[in-house]
This record gives C-alpha cells, sequence and structure tokens, in this order.
C-alpha cells in the first residue's frame, strides 16, 4: 500500500489515543453504500465513490469511520460502554484538495453520563490537538440542537412546525428562508383542487368518513396494494394541514427565533445568557439549559476552561441522527477537528437498544499543513 | 476553421431543427443518403452538421466535438455538471417543449407543495422503516432541486430509465420526478404535480460548447445571430 499521505506524526497521535483509554478499530475500505447514502442522503452519492459489485450491490470508498465504526459494533455486539479510535484513509470527490486523505479519530458508544461524554469529547480532540500543534493557537465553536429544539417547543409553536423547524436547523439559509414562509405562508397551490372539491362536499370534517374515501379511491385506481401512506396516515395529516392553513408564525415568536439564532459568545457565559433570555421571553427551557449547564460545569471539571470556547446558538448540522452537541476546533483557519452527538445513529443503522454516542474526527491533511506552516 | 452543428439523428427533433436552421438560411442536406450521420449545409464549406442520437450531443458538446447542438436543455442540465460554465444556451428554439416535475400520488391529498413533501421525507423513516423513494432518470436535476432549493435530503433515488410514471402504482417509488408535456400520462396514472413542483421548463435549445477559438469567429456569430433573427 502507497501510504503516500501518511503524517509523519501518524505514530505519536495513534500512541496519543491509546493513552486515552481506547480500542483501536479498523474497518474495511470498500464498504457497502447504502448506510452511508440512507443516513446522510442522496447528495453524498456525487461526494463519494461508488461502484458495484458483480451481483448488483452498492459499493463505496469509506468516506468517514463513524457509520462503519458504529456498523462494526453492532455486528459484533460486544456490548457498551466501548470507546473506538481509529486513523485511516478516508476517500472523497472534493472540489479543492485531495480526494484521499487521512482521518483519526474517538467514537464513544453507550456512556450513560452524556455531559461527562460530551466534555471527554472536547477534551481528548483539543489534547491530541494540542499534542500536535504546540503553540497554535485552536479555537472552538460549539453548539447544541436540543438547546434550539427546546426554545421552539416553548414558544408553543404547532407540532409540524417544530418538525420543520428542527429539520432545517444548522442550514443557515434554509432555516430563514423556512421561518420568512411561516411568517407569510403562499396564498394559493397550498391545497389542491381534490381537497377543495371534498371540503364544498363536507366530506373533509368527518375523519372516519374521509379514511373511507382515502381508501376506496386507493381500492379504485390499483394503488392499494402498494401503498407507502396509509388513508389514516394521509387523512391525519390533511387535519394537521388544514388547522395550520389560517396560522402564521406570529412576529413576537419570530423575534424570538431570530434572537436566539444570533447569541455568540463564551460558553462561560452562555448558561447565564440563555437564562436571561428565557426569562425575559417568558419561556420555560427546563431540562435543556439544566443539561447545557451540566456540560459546561463537566468541561470545567475535565480541565477545559469554558472561556476559551465560543457558544454559537445556530450552529449545527443537517442530518437528522445529530442530536446534541456539536462542535469544531479550528487552527489558522482550518477546520481541524469536528464532532457531535449522534443518539439517533446506531439505532437508525439497526441496533436493538438505544445507545447513546458522542465522537470526533480529526482531519490529519490540515493539521500536517498547519504544522508545516508552523515549521 | 470548421463549425460543427450536432442535429437529433432521428423523428420530430431532427425535423424540427432542420426546419429552424432553413428558416435562418443554412439548408441542411445529408451526405450520401437519408440515413447518413454526416451532413452539410448547401453552399457552405466552413459549416459540418453531425447527426447523433438525442442523448450524446450534451454529452459531444460537453467534449467540444460539436460546436453547436440543438437539444433539450433538460438533457443538458441533467447531463452536465456546471452547464452555465461549460456551455452558452444561445437560443430557445420553441419545440420540443416539457416540464421536469415532480409528481406524487393523486391521493396523498395532504401533499401539494414541496414543504408537505419535505414533511413527509422527514417522517418517512420512523414510519415506514425506509426513506422516501423517487423514481427517476434526472439524478442532478433532483438532488439540485430537493436539497439546493427546498432543503429535502432524505430521500433515495430509484433510476428508472422508461415508464417511470408506473413507479408509484407498482410500488418501485413513492414519487417521481419526470418529463410531462401535456400531463396526460400523470394523470391517467393518478399522479398530481405539486404546485410548486416544476424543477425545470424545459425546450429544444440552440447550444453552443464554450471554447476559446469562438472568440472572434465569424462563422460563430453567424450562426448564433441568423438563428435568434427567425425566431
Amino acid at each position: 500500500m502507497p501510504l503516500v499521505n501518511l503524517p509523519a506524526f501518524a505514530p505519536d497521535l495513534i500512541a496519543d489515543l491509546e493513552k486515552l483509554g481506547t480500542e483501536r478499530v479498523d474497518t474495511p475500505v470498500i464498504q457497502p453504500a447504502e448506510p452511508f447514502l440512507d443516513m446522510a442522503g442522496e447528495d453524498l452519492r456525487r461526494r463519494i465513490f461508488m461502484t458495484e459489485s458483480a451481483t448488483g450491490k452498492s459499493l463505496c470508498l469509506r468516506p468517514e469511520f463513524t457509520i462503519p465504526v458504529c456498523l462494526r459494533h453492532i455486528e459484533t455486539a460486544t456490548g457498551t460502554p466501548r470507546r473506538y479510535a481509529y486513523l485511516g484513509e478516508v476517500f472523497r470527490q472534493r472540489r479543492e484538495g485531495a480526494n484521499e486523505f487521512y482521518q483519526a479519530g474517538i467514537e464513544d458508544l453507550g456512556e450513560p453520563d452524556v455531559a461527562q461524554a460530551d466534555a471527554r469529547a472536547v477534551r481528548d480532540a483539543l489534547t491530541v490537538l494540542a499534542n500536535r500543534l504546540p503553540g497554535i493557537n485552536l479555537s472552538i465553536v460549539l453548539g447544541d440542537q436540543s438547546v434550539f429544539e427546546a426554545v421552539v417547543a416553548a414558544c408553543g409553536l404547532p407540532t409540524g412546525w417544530q418538525k420543520r423547524l428542527v429539520h432545517a436547523f444548522g442550514n443557515q439559509a434554509q432555516l430563514q428562508k423556512l421561518m420568512a414562509d411561516l411568517s407569510d405562508p403562499a396564498p394559493s397551490g397550498v391545497f389542491g383542487p381534490e381537497v377543495e372539491r371534498l371540503a364544498i362536499l363536507g366530506k373533509l370534517d368527518d375523519e372516519a368518513g374521509l379514511i373511507a374515501h382515502i381508501d376506496e379511491t386507493m381500492e379504485a385506481t390499483g394503488y392499494s396494494t402498494n401503498a407507502s401512506r396509509s388513508p389514516a396516515d394521509i387523512a391525519k395529516r390533511l387535519r394537521e394541514k388544514m388547522e395550520l392553513a389560517n396560522t402564521r408564525l406570529d412576529s413576537r415568536t419570530l423575534g424570538l427565533l431570530k434572537e436566539f439564532l444570533a447569541l455568540e459568545l463564551s460558553l462561560a457565559e452562555a448558561p447565564q445568557a440563555l437564562a436571561a433570555f428565557a426569562g425575559k421571553a417568558g419561556l420555560s427551557l427546563g431540562e435543556a439549559l439544566a443539561r447545557f449547564e451540566s456540560r459546561v460545569a463537566a468541561l470545567r471539571q475535565a480541565g477545559v476552561d469554558p472561556a476559551t470556547i465560543t457558544y454559537r446558538a445556530a450552529f449545527g448540522r443537517p442530518l437528522d441522527y445529530y442530536t446534541g452537541l456539536v462542535f469544531e476546533i479550528e487552527g489558522n483557519a482550518l477546520v481541524l477537528a469536528g464532532g457531535g452527538r449522534f443518539d439517533r445513529l446506531l439505532t437508525l443503522l439497526g441496533a436493538k437498544e438505544r445507545i447513546p454516542a458522542v465522537g470526533f474526527s480529526l482531519w490529519l491533511d490540515r493539521i500536517a499543513s498547519v504544522k508545516g506552516a508552523a515549521a | 476553421m470548421t463549425i460543427t452543428i450536432g442535429l437529433p439523428s432521428k423523428g420530430r427533433m431532427k425535423e424540427d431543427s432542420s426546419a429552424v436552421l432553413a428558416r435562418a438560411g443554412f439548408t441542411v442536406t445529408a451526405v450520401g443518403n437519408d440515413r447518413s450521420y454526416r451532413g452539410r449545409v448547401e453552399g457552405r464549406d466552413d459549416i459540418e452538421i453531425a447527426f447523433l442520437s438525442a442523448s450524446e450531443i450534451s454529452r459531444e458538446i460537453a467534449n467540444g466535438t460539436v460546436d453547436f447542438g440543438v437539444t433539450g436543455e433538460d438533457l443538458v442540465r441533467e447531463g452536465l455538471a456546471e452547464a452555465d460554465a461549460r456551455v452558452e444556451f444561445c437560443a430557445r428554439l420553441g419545440f420540443g417543449h416539457a416540464d421536469v416535475v415532480v409528481a406524487v400520488p393523486e391521493i396523498w391529498l395532504d401533499v401539494d407543495t414541496m414543504a408537505d413533501l419535505g414533511d413527509v421525507a422527514a417522517d418517512f423513516r420512523a414510519r415506514h422503516g425506509r426513506r422516501l423513494t423517487i423514481a427517476t432518470k434526472y439524478w442532478r436535476l433532483t438532488q439540485k432541486f430537493f436539497s439546493g432549493n427546498h432543503g429535502i435530503q432524505l430521500y433515495r433515488i430509484v433510476e428508472s430509465l422508461g415508464a417511470t410514471e408506473g413507479a408509484p402504482a407498482s410500488g418501485s417509488a413513492d414519487i417521481i420526478v419526470d418529463i410531462t408535456s401535456t400531463g396526460s400520462t400523470l394523470v391517467a396514472n393518478h399522479l398530481k404535480i405539486l404546485s410548486d413542483g416544476v424543477i425545470l421548463k424545459s425546450e429544444a435549445c440552440l447550444v453552443r460548447a464554450r471554447k476559446p477559438e469562438h472568440e472572434g469567429s465569424a462563422v460563430v456569430a453567424e450562426i448564433v445571430e441568423r438563428v435568434r433573427g427567425v425566431l
């Protein structure tokens, strides 16, 4: 194997990961493509290297380690908690930079003390980077999707809207557009002619009747045998949609959401600022705030000064398996490490029980370039 | 410099393309017999015609093997990444109209906008144990429209090279992205177009490969000008 890009510091980095009490794992470079596309969506297809096996199975070159490490954990059924470490090559189609490069990282699976596991992930990433890059100024940005979820819930927004907003969280442009749409909904094209016809006939008021009507139509059009969405699903969502048809996001709530999303300050001051925001807005953020505070305390205990971390309320990743903490560490304006909590991923990948998980990965090529520039 | 124009090799598109060029003063004739894949323009030694299959024209323009091509905008935008940087749409020719649309089962009474579809897609896995599936041959256009314009990422594409409209009824996909000119095939298959679900209003276009040697070329300028002049 031509390990041309393997940075010279890799053995030291492996030793660091080992000292942090992790178990080194490796995964095959050639992976089934399905789990990646299923988790991250079709967009990923353009960014990975895909091929087909002789039997038509979609395969890809490993684009990252989290999913393979989690799949391996599920297959080997070794029980939790486990802390896995990895270092190896990943392959992505990138506009700039090499298409193959090294990543290393830790996946911490099944630790029930969420605050402590979160703090440990941030500290470990920081430790490994600081060891490789002495004297380089590292800046950390931290976000937490669960706080946004709590704000949206406390605003008393309809469930359907909450889902949309949470789903768009982390994608600034999408979230702004969504908030604008909700405050000024489109006047037409929202309900089709068939719904208008049924409304005139008064068939929409009686849910059981509506379900029966949908069922009969499906039968008549030969669609029912293969229908994915059931008549009850459709009728229920139609009702929810009708209830929201005449509501709009009021200007006060819109103002609150914008104010929240604009928060960016030192993590040391963030718990107080969030409490003040909630108090002023009359929102009860309850447990989300308590969890946020205990994470800050856990960071202090782990030896990371929260004053060195920036909390940015709008920072998140628009993937549905990220659930709480996200963070990034930069040096010389390059993202050197990215991490976060993904409590939903293992069950999505087929784990029988819910396994809380948090982890981070390091970009070895960027670390090498920062190191090179400093030398 | 000889300029090559790629034209569709058969059917309605071939006739309509030749007719537009004839109106612009370029009478196209096949070299040898009618089935030949080479052609020329009467009285013009500086223009060659290549008759190509519709699906190849956008690729040949991208490769630069032809200088111009007449083909559907949908095929160019689907076939080429960053199409506008690589080709120029010189003229819309007024035939070969077809819309690339997002269509869902008519009976999805609660789904009439992309926002509705986004809600359904976000919940799909939790309810059905798999992602929402889209049958299409338009991978690139679908991805751009769903994630770029509407922030919808959680779906899977099922490749469909024909009879795409039948996919929802046969259970091979939940919804489709396909071309339609009158919408009648969609209606016949109990599908409806979302109110904001038109991805592209396509028609046949005169498309030019962006080649440096076209700068200042009199023939290139003349072809564009004369075609535009008869529309």
